[in-house]
């Protein structure tokens, strides 16, 4: 054992209040900062487990007119911009080796009308049902009735959505051919469950910036929940893609199979002929029209079902959800997506899926930088704390030191002894605090402490459950960071300690 | 042959307002293996003379040289290094590393100068314990031992590396007279055997007796030298 580390050693137990109070102050920092890397790791995990791989994806292409980004988790009512020629963006991704899955859907709002004049809103996804549960993990269940088909129309309503739409509208939404269940019942439900309005279908129209919309009525199919943060998704409902499309007045895929005759093209690309037609400035004419008024009730809900034939991706989207190989680094896919979308002129352009996310991506990121920031306070504190302690200590020992120097020591001697003992204490209870907050955290994720409803909890715990993590990389950060802590900490105790002179220390006797 | 040479040596020092002139203008040779006793009363300079001839302190004026080496210009590294390659020091009060017990204690310097062996280091170290006396307590930490015994380690220690000069400032003051007769006669004999030059301040008449050359300080200033024959 060197003669510095032996001195230092014996420092340690010669001042034990002052070593324990640094230790005590190195254990709680490395502890902490410790627990504050799981969270953030169990929330990063949590957040890549239930927002990207099974929401998002890691990169979502929007239309390269789409202003305001938060496309899925942004709530404005705004009408999503259509992303044209998906055949040639489809043809992009599928040559992109980094690109493990990609999935396009209709994005939108609609409001939901009733006979009574009563009105509601509601978030919907148009997709294919197969393909969304198989790139999103299942993340839907079934609360009641069943499973939408990817070749029928429907809707699968949400369970909170039936929740708001009761809310809002007094009706109770039950799937077709389903029974009544009673214990599913929202609480203001229950309340009212003498004479409840039971409805198994609902009339949407689409709110699009066109104008375009149509209403249509579509079957309850499934009541449904998303099997992660359900209270943040359950604002979309489900709906076929070709009854997205017609509600939202996009084309749809059968509107693509419509074959025109030669004549009628050629009569349609002649822009002087289609001109002519307006010269005329008689062509309107006041003429008495009677109209019946109109009743929502009239409206029926197609009941032809949707050919597996048809080539639905020649009809409209708004979003494509893209997932990365395992791996890849986002900013560099996102990147050479964005070159190649260029390149090829297409109409969409890839983003991030926190910017996607909008809101909750944003809390995300402020989340944390709150837990970052709260860390780095804390050892900042702390490390004050270890500078004043050892400052203390440096000048209460200016005899001891100043003698040291007298027979010999260098400076480089005196900096070497200081550094040793905050270097040990950092070590074992730093070291310490490591250990047991890596017991602690396992602990803490087996204990399932739910996050309830409560949003910001989901988040923070990255899921339905606390669930902190720690990894290698976590332990490795810690390490550098606590030694980074420990080396600004004794750096002020070390220059004042080598600063005592020999003649101090006679001065002092 | 002088080992050490003083010319016009001053030591200013600022109190408040004012400047304390503590040596005033000293010139001063002392031959090598020496037993030099620097006498005064207190507040005379005594203690401020051996700290600059002991490369602690720097003078406000003058020149020091050892061994022909002007220390005033010397940067603080070598100036360590000539403390611990050729001075030793017995402080007034016992000033020993209290988390070390006698032997580390002892050793400390030769660890410093990293020379030697671990072997030579605890055979040269566990000598002058014995030399001292204190064999029977080298595993005693400075807390466990009386007022003589720790300056017979503080001695031991000034010894070990076999200084050309040890400077020991009032190295009896704390100690009972029979102890500090102890420790005069041992500081003798290492300088008749070993040829080590010895300075030492003193104000106590007993001390004086063991020394060759006696110089008078007050105020400062250097009042006079006499050769002592014992």
């Amino acid at each position: 054992m060197g003669i510095i580390f032996k001195i230092a050693w014996r420092n340690i137990f010669r001042h034990k209040g002052k070593s324990f109070i640094i230790g005590v102050i190195l254990f709680l920092g490395s502890f902490i900062m410790t627990a504050g890397n799981g969270v953030l790791s169990g929330m990063n995990k949590g957040l890549q487990e239930n927002i990207v791989n099974r929401f998002t994806g890691d990169i979502v292409l929007i239309a390269t007119n789409q202003r305001d980004e938060a496309v899925v988790g942004g709530w404005s009512l705004t009408p999503t911009e259509v992303i044209s020629g998906y055949t040639n963006i489809k043809a992009i991704l599928l040559k992109q080796p980094y690109i493990e899955s990609f999935l396009p859907v209709c994005r939108g709002f609609s409001m939901i009308l009733n006979e009574a004049g009563d009105m509601g809103f509601s978030g919907l996804l148009g997709v294919d049902i197969d393909d969304y549960q198989r790139m999103f993990q299942s993340n839907l269940v079934l609360v009641e009735g069943r499973m939408l088909s990817s070749t029928e129309r429907g809707v699968l309503v949400t369970a909170g959505a039936r929740k708001a739409i009761y809310n809002s509208m007094e009706m109770w939404l039950t799937p077709v051919d389903s029974p009544f269940i009673l214990s599913n019942l929202s609480p203001e439900a229950m309340s009212n469950s003498n004479s409840l309005n039971i409805q198994s279908n609902m009339v949407l129209m689409g709110m699009s910036a066109d104008g375009n919309q149509l209403d249509i009525r579509v079957p309850v199919v499934g009541i449904a929940k998303y099997k992660y943060l359900d209270s943040i998704w359950q604002g979309y409902s489900i709906l076929d893609l070709e009854s997205f499309r017609e509600c939202f007045g996009y084309v749809t895929a059968q509107d693509t199979e419509i074959k025109i005759s030669e004549e009628k093209e050629r009569i349609l690309k002649e822009e002087e002929n289609l001109d002519s037609l307006f010269e005329d400035k008689n062509i309107f004419q006041k003429v008495e029209t009677k109209t019946s008024a109109y009743q929502i009730g009239k409206i029926k809900p197609k009941r032809v079902a949707i050919s597996t034939n048809m080539d639905r991706d020649a009809g409209i989207y708004n979003i494509v959800f893209v997932k990365l190989k395992r791996g890849y680094k986002l900013k560099d896919a996102l990147l050479k997506l964005n070159i190649e979308l260029s390149n090829s002129k297409a109409s969409a352009k890839a983003i991030s899926w926190k910017k996607a996310a909008g809101s909750i991506g944003d809390m995300v990121s402020f989340i944390k930088v709150i837990l970052i920031v709260f860390v780095a306070l804390l050892f900042l504190v702390a490390a004050i704390i270890i500078t004043n302690t050892l400052s203390m200590s440096a000048i209460e020992r200016t005899t001891e030191i100043g003698m040291m120097r007298a027979v010999g020591a260098d400076k480089s001697f005196v900096a070497k002894m200081f550094a040793s003992e905050t270097a040990i204490l950092s070590f074992f209870f730093g070291g310490l605090g490591m250990v047991i907050g890596a017991i602690v955290l396992p602990l803490i994720s087996w204990l399932k402490v739910p996050a309830g409803t409560n949003d910001f909890l989901l988040l923070v715990f990255g899921g339905d459950y606390f669930n902190p993590i720690l990894d290698t990389g976590d332990i490795i950060a810690g390490i550098l960071i606590l030694a980074f802590v420990t080396v600004l900490a004794m750096l002020y105790p070390v220059i004042v300690a080598t600063r005592i002179t020999p003649l101090e220390a006679i001065a002092r006797d | 042959m002088n080992i050490i040479e003083l010319k016009g040596v001053k030591k200013d020092y600022p109190l408040g307002n004012t400047i304390v002139h503590a040596v005033r203008g000293v010139d001063l040779c002392v031959e090598e293996g020496d037993f030099f006793s620097i006498v005064g009363p207190s507040g005379s300079g005594k203690t401020t003379l051996l700290n600059l001839i002991g490369c602690i302190d720097n003078p406000t004026e003058g020149s020091i040289k050892i061994h022909d080496q002007e220390i005033t210009s010397m940067k603080d590294k070598d100036l360590t290094n000539l403390r611990l390659y050729k001075i030793g020091f017995i402080f007034q009060t016992f000033n020993l590393i209290p988390v070390l017990n006698v032997r580390e204690n002892v050793e400390f310097p030769l660890l410093l100068m990293k020379k030697f062996s671990k072997a030579e280091i605890r055979k040269r170290a566990e000598k002058l314990i014995e030399e001292v006396g204190l064999k029977e307590y080298i595993d005693h930490r400075p807390a466990e031992l009386s007022g003589g015994q720790r300056q017979r380690v503080a001695i031991a220690r000034a010894l070990v590396t076999n200084p050309d000069i040890v400077l020991a400032d009032e190295p009896t003051a704390n100690l009972d007279s029979e102890t500090g007769a102890n420790i005069l006669e041992l500081m003798k004999e290492l300088n008749e055997i070993e040829k080590t030059t010895f300075i030492f301040s003193t104000h106590d008449p007993d001390v004086l007796k063991y020394a060759k050359d006696v110089v008078k300080i007050r105020d400062g200033m250097i009042v006079s030298r006499e050769e002592l024959k014992h």
